[in-house]
């Protein structure tokens, strides 16, 4: 068995270094011809890429995914594999609006949808948890739930799927650096933005660093031990799904008010990005900078095809274009392969006591 | 109502004077909801009746919430828009078409729509129990519909092109199955050999084709197969010979009796393959004891290669009956059969028999709610709000057990501090 999970670690690390490898192999080949041949296919594919504007979006699109990705971090390092953050993030998005809208503050309105998320996975947990529901179903169960209960209550309020608009944050723009070509997006951005960033540096400093982030280490993989050391596992792994309901509230929220409304037709303006966020994490190995830099790969790619549409470089119809992230994910995951859980995620832990 | 489930346990009451006899009771709530098929039905039962429950409570804080013109009740400032018992009875009331309305006939169109929907369901019902019977999560039914629809689709109109008739007549509603088969089952092998030689998570992998498949259909319905004389994005008509006769049922229905007998036969057909035949046999081994399977020459990564195609062609016959009785052509924008055969599948435990009344129940549930959206303001998508409920509470076996043994608690109590006063309460 432990043979077994050292070829594993072993495979997946070299499929990511072979990803990372490729894809830097790809950015060198696009930028050959961006230098050498501009006008040619490639060579426009990579002064897309290069343009300062895709880096923007591609940070705008990250939000969602990282914030959710950190959450399921939390999640799962404490033993809880929570695949309802989609369903998470899809009640945040909702809720932030309709408190935007109805205390006419985005701030109040961002706070609402971390709320509401943070109030759907303490069911989440309480049903894990007390109940000791299979994790994979309760967690469909959290996705289908918002995926049902947001569009339901947009149309009470509203009238329609859709919300009415509410306007988005302002950017901050730090002056000079904003100017620097391609990184200049860094430092011209939405607040959501830096505090995705923010919240990628606490989580692994909570995590690495903190006895908390020791302790959901422990419950997830050895959760004895740590009952054994008297912390009382159940708490932890509460606390743990709660912060899961915190990030991918701020991911929701800052998802919604980035358009300044909430769209709820089939499978809402979320459209996936839980499920990625979780692939995120995967393939970043449960590291919160390494679910930063699996999603903007994805990020990226879906930030390229929006600008490949725009920009009419390559006549491909826009529904095939739209399935590259999806696509990349599975390819992703395939080359991944197994990725190594914590010992005892998924399981329940019954503290000798009771 | 919300202990209408584990209060049925009270029709059995312990003999209060033996604590032999207790301890027996109470190890039969214990193992409540563990296995058996009567255990399970309870726990379905008391799921869908507190989903309910939730649902009501849901409607009311909506219709609290909520402005409209005419409230169905005022106290003072407050108004209530919604009434939701009259939600709730036209949900199921309204999806059978008033049974106790007089006149009524089982014919009529209501219920016609009810059996349409649940037709369906029977399918994707019993291609997500498939799977979850191998230890499988496949949520890419829905995926797999589609595909298997669009195949089916333009397999029966290209077919069209070159023949009618008779031959027509008996050869186009087989092809077309066979062709939703074959495009399910292959979209769902797709997920079948990442997860068996790759290792790939099937329920991210599913969930992702779901995304590439609603996208993928539509380019090649809008860029190669559109109807020209039409604006939304869907496929020419199918040939008549194509469509699902309506048999009883008046034809403005889209229900065919035919398919309905149809899903059954596939029911029997499931349920033989999973109860009586080796490969049933390995798959099931597989899905509760995959290192004992393996261990027992089970090659492991065929079965769930074979296990997801399967899946998928029962998801795409789905999708080719609904092509060619429900729309007679392939439109965009598919409903969600394919997330609503998750719940169909694990209210009925992913029993195949099991799941022919959780479609139905569903089937109502789904035609309900038009009638709901006719009759009030309520929106439509509370269907979708009960179908995640059902799931949750199906999933949390151990809410029931807990609930059952207070309530078992409770009775006890009073023989344990006095046994005289005991007997006398019963």
């Amino acid at each position: 068995m432990t043979n077994d999970s050292a070829m594993d670690r072993l495979r997946s690390a070299s499929s990511r270094v072979l990803i990372a490898a490729a894809a830097f192999l790809t950015l060198a080949v696009l930028a050959g011809f961006g230098l050498f041949a501009p006008a040619s296919t490639p060579g426009q594919i990579f002064w897309v890429l290069a343009s300062k504007s895709t880096l923007s979006s591609t940070l705008r699109l990250s939000v969602p995914i990282v914030l959710a990705a950190l959450g399921g971090i939390f999640a799962e390092k404490s033993g809880i594999i929570n695949i309802g953050l989609e369903g998470l993030l899809i009640i945040s998005a909702f809720a932030a609006i309709f408190g935007a809208d109805a205390t006419g503050s985005l701030w109040l309105g961002f706070l609402i949808g971390i709320v509401a998320s943070t109030l759907l996975a303490g069911v989440f947990a309480v049903v894990c948890i007390e109940f000791r529901a299979d994790q994979i179903i309760a967690g469909l169960a959290v996705w289908l739930i918002a995926l049902g209960l947001a569009p339901f209550a947009s149309q009470v309020f509203y009238g329609g799927p859709n919300t009415s608009s509410v306007g988005t944050f302002d950017t901050i723009t730090v002056p000079t650096l904003a100017e620097i070509p391609f990184f200049g997006a860094l430092f011209d951005a939405s607040p959501a933005v830096y505090i995705m960033f923010l919240a990628v540096a606490a989580s692994w400093y909570v995590l690495n660093r903190t006895t908390f982030g020791r302790w959901v280490r422990a419950a997830g993989e050895n959760p004895k031990a740590l009952d054994t050391a008297g912390v009382d596992v159940s708490r932890v792994r509460y606390a743990a799904v709660l912060l899961s309901g915190v990030f991918s509230g701020m991911g929701g929220a800052a998802l919604a008010i980035n358009i300044g409304q909430f769209t709820g037709n089939g499978p809402t303006m979320v459209n996936g990005k839980g499920f990625i966020a979780i692939v995120a994490y995967l393939f970043g190995n449960y590291n919160p900078v390494g679910a930063l830099l699996s999603t903007t790969l994805f990020a990226g790619l879906d930030a390229v095809q929006l600008r490949l549409q725009t920009a009419d470089v390559i006549a491909v119809p826009d529904s095939l274009v739209q399935t590259i992230p999806f696509v990349a994910v599975i390819v992703v995951l395939a080359l991944v392969g197994k990725t190594r859980l914590p010992e005892a995620a998924g399981d329940h832990y019954e503290s000798g006591e009771e | 109502m919300s202990d209408g489930g584990p209060s049925q346990n009270g029709d059995d009451p312990p003999t209060p004077d033996s604590d032999d006899r207790w301890s027996q009771y109470r190890q039969r709530l214990i193992r409540l909801g563990q296995t058996s098929v009567g255990e399970r039905i309870l726990i379905a039962v008391s799921a869908l009746l507190l989903s309910l429950v939730v649902g009501t409570v849901i409607v009311t804080a909506a219709g609290l919430l909520a402005t409209c013109r005419s409230p169905v009740l005022t106290f003072g400032s407050t108004t209530l828009c919604y009434d939701p018992f009259y939600v709730f009875n036209r949900l199921f009331l309204g999806a059978l078409g008033d049974p106790f309305a007089g006149g009524w006939s089982p014919l009529n169109a209501q219920f016609a729509a009810t059996l349409r929907e649940t037709t369906i369901l029977v399918f994707t019902g019993l291609s997500v129990a498939l799977a979850f019977r191998a230890g499988i999560f496949n949520i890419g039914t829905q995926g797999q519909l589609i595909i298997g629809a669009l195949a089916a689709a333009l397999t029966v109109l290209w077919a069209g092109s070159l023949v009618s008739g008779t031959i027509a007549l008996v050869l186009f509603i087989p092809l077309g199955l066979l062709a939703g088969a074959i495009g399910g089952g292959l979209y769902g092998a797709i997920p079948g050999a990442l997860k068996a030689y790759a290792d790939a998570n099937e329920v991210i992998t599913t969930i992702m084709l779901n995304f590439v498949a609603v996208r993928v259909t539509l380019y090649l319905v809008r860029n190669h197969f559109a109807d020209p004389t039409s604006q939304a994005t869907q496929t020419p008509t199918l040939p008549v010979e194509g469509q699902f006769p309506s048999i009883l049922f008046d034809p403005r229905t889209d229900f065919s009796l035919l398919a309905l007998l149809i899903a059954l036969a596939f029911v029997g057909g499931v349920y033989y393959l999973l109860e009586h035949t080796a490969f049933g046999y390995d798959l099931r081994t597989a899905g509760i004891q995959p290192a004992a399977a393996e261990y027992g020459g089970v090659d492991s990564a065929r079965t769930i290669l074979t296990s997801l195609t399967l899946s998928g062609a029962l998801g795409g016959i789905g999708g080719a009956v609904f092509v060619m009785m429900t729309l007679g052509k392939f439109q965009t924008g598919i409903p969600s059969y394919g997330f609503d055969g998750i719940t169909v599948s694990i209210l009925a435990g992913n029993n195949p028999i099991g799941a022919v009344f959780a479609a139905l129940l569903f089937g109502v549930l789904k035609s309900g709610s038009n009638v709901v959206a006719f009759a009030t303001d309520v929106p439509p998508q509370l269907v979708g709000v009960l179908r995640g409920l059902i799931i949750l509470f199906v999933a949390m076996p151990e809410f029931f057990r807990i609930i059952g043994r207070r309530l078992a608690a409770r009775e006890p109590d009073s023989p344990a501090t006095a046994t005289a006063g005991g007997g006398a309460d019963d």
